[in-house]
């Protein structure tokens, strides 16, 4: 009956045009950024490598599909959460605003099946949504720009990874961007459960997000106790997978505080759920 | 007292014409190589930037054509590769003073110091350390305008006739490096927990093999893009 109910659950969302706005949207953005990079990649180069221009000089194919598809990662994963957001955010409350609820309340199936079935559906859409992000990042960059050696930028320096050392960083580093980004579904489908209206989730979800990297992107030491514990944090560690040595102690802290956030959001979604009147 | 002062007055320039002369020993050596192509393979331990050992071919042709081609990325000092022999090879645009001697590595060397003697010249000045029997440069330390002081030690194997190293060590000088945290979106790291790196010194070691020298390197080569 979940199976069943999942089903129905991925069948409405992609009933929905906001569902293919998302996926269009992310396509445009990232076609826009290779547009810009093979028009004018250099000198965003320049920047990255100015501080040590002084004194070195960099050799080799820079501007290559590795660093393309790591900086679109880098640019989007700070947007993805909205177009995920977009979608889950009213898997609840949009059924409660049209009315639906009740009748999807009486179906041969608990209320803690419904949330499930939810969940299930909206992390099926993150992941298409990340899949295609990935074939369009780096399958799509590596095409147009070729491959090569890739520099990241840390705000502290520079790490040089060797080619034939950069595939399984992307593949684990998407796996980690889409616990991320699953941890926002999960977010907006909780607070979808709290709200009888479909774009209340939505731009809370989003006011949540923005709130919480404000305060992770502030240098004030007074915040540095909560930081940890929020999960807009852990949302970046997918770069630790691009430094060198990768520290996994620190990749597998973000990883257990983002499961941690879903089951907490999952649980209380459902007992919130479970005790709604629904009354709509 | 005439005599006496005439001796007094010239006895500059003397030293000034015995340090050309080393000085001019050095640069024929160096000079008797129109072109070169050499497999490089480069240790950079610069603070700020991890990268481990890349290779490159590296190729030049008198009198300042330089390539460096190579697959993956290979960081290099902006200057101390040919900058030097192209700069010493114009002996209108500079002086060379003897300065002490001493020993490095057990090798007895002679400093000369070169003052350029025009005004738009990059380099300030350069100090050399010349292995006299050999002609061969020891080690070098270049200060420019733009670049700072780079120090620069050479050890030479087979290509010593022709005054070309097999190994260099580059020491450079690196600025303080920090980016906002959002612009390199590295909001993960927490600011307690970073581990700067308080260097201010990098190292630049770079290898030199299969040297190929004179072959006639043509200007194309170093038109194309790498």
């Amino acid at each position: 009956m979940l199976r069943k109910n999942t089903y129905n659950e991925f069948v409405k969302i992609l009933s929905k045009p906001r569902s293919f706005l998302g996926i269009g949207a992310l396509t445009l953005l990232i076609l826009l950024i290779i547009f810009a990079m093979k028009a004018d990649g250099k000198s965003i180069i320049s920047f990255v490598t100015a501080s040590f221009e002084q004194t070195l000089s960099f050799n080799g194919h820079i501007l290559n599909g590795y660093l393309i598809a790591f900086i679109i990662l880098q640019m989007l994963i700070v947007h993805v959460p909205l177009l995920v957001a977009l979608v889950t955010g009213d898997l609840i409350s949009g059924e409660a605003a049209m009315g639906t609820i009740r009748m999807l309340a009486t179906k041969p199936i608990s209320r803690t099946k419904i949330v499930l079935s939810k969940f299930i559906a909206g992390a099926i859409y993150t992941l298409i949504l990340i899949l295609w992000m990935g074939f369009l990042a780096v399958i799509v960059s590596q095409w147009i720009f070729g491959t090569g050696d890739l520099i990241v930028l840390n705000s502290d320096g520079l790490t040089i990874l060797q080619e034939q050392d950069i595939l399984w960083r992307f593949g684990a580093g998407f796996m980690v961007a889409y616990l991320a980004l699953l941890t926002v579904s999960s977010l907006s489908i909780c607070l979808s459960a709290f709200a009888e209206n479909s774009i209340g989730p939505i731009v809370a979800t989003m006011a949540i997000i923005i709130l919480f990297t404000i305060i992770g992107t502030l240098d004030v030491s007074i915040f540095d106790t909560i930081k940890p514990y929020l999960f807009t944090t852990h949302m970046a560690s997918w770069r630790s997978f691009f430094e060198n040595p990768v520290d996994m102690g620190t990749i597998m802290e973000s990883v257990l505080i983002l499961v941690v956030h879903n089951i907490l959001l999952v649980a209380l979604a459902i007992w919130k759920f479970n005790r709604k009147d629904i009354t709509s | 007292m005439k005599t006496l002062l005439s001796i007094l007055l010239l006895l500059p320039l003397v030293g000034l014409a015995q340090s050309s002369a080393k000085l001019n020993k050095v640069i024929s050596k160096l000079n008797t190589v129109k072109d070169y192509s050499v497999d490089v393979e480069v240790k950079a331990d610069i603070p700020m930037i991890k990268i481990l050992p890349s290779k490159a071919k590296v190729y030049f042709k008198q009198k300042d054509k330089f390539k460096v081609v190579s697959k993956g990325i290979v960081i290099l000092p902006k200057q101390g590769f040919s900058e030097i022999n192209t700069f010493l090879s114009d002996k209108s645009k500079y002086m060379a003073i003897e300065g002490d001697t001493s020993k490095i590595a057990g090798v007895v060397v002679q400093l000369i110091t070169v003052i350029p003697s025009g005004e738009d010249n990059e380099i300030i000045l350069a100090k050399l350390w010349v292995d006299d029997s050999r002609s061969l440069i020891i080690k070098t330390q270049i200060t420019t305008k733009s670049n700072g002081t780079v120090t620069t030690n050479y050890t030479y194997g087979d290509m010593a006739k022709f005054a070309l190293p097999s190994k260099m060590v580059f020491e450079i000088d690196v600025k303080k490096f920090k980016l906002p945290k959002s612009v390199a979106a590295d909001i993960n790291q927490r600011s307690t927990e970073k581990k700067d790196d308080k260097r201010t010194k990098g190292n630049i070691t770079v290898n030199l093999s299969n040297y190929k020298v004179n072959t006639g390197l043509s200007d194309e080569l170093f038109k194309k893009k790498s």
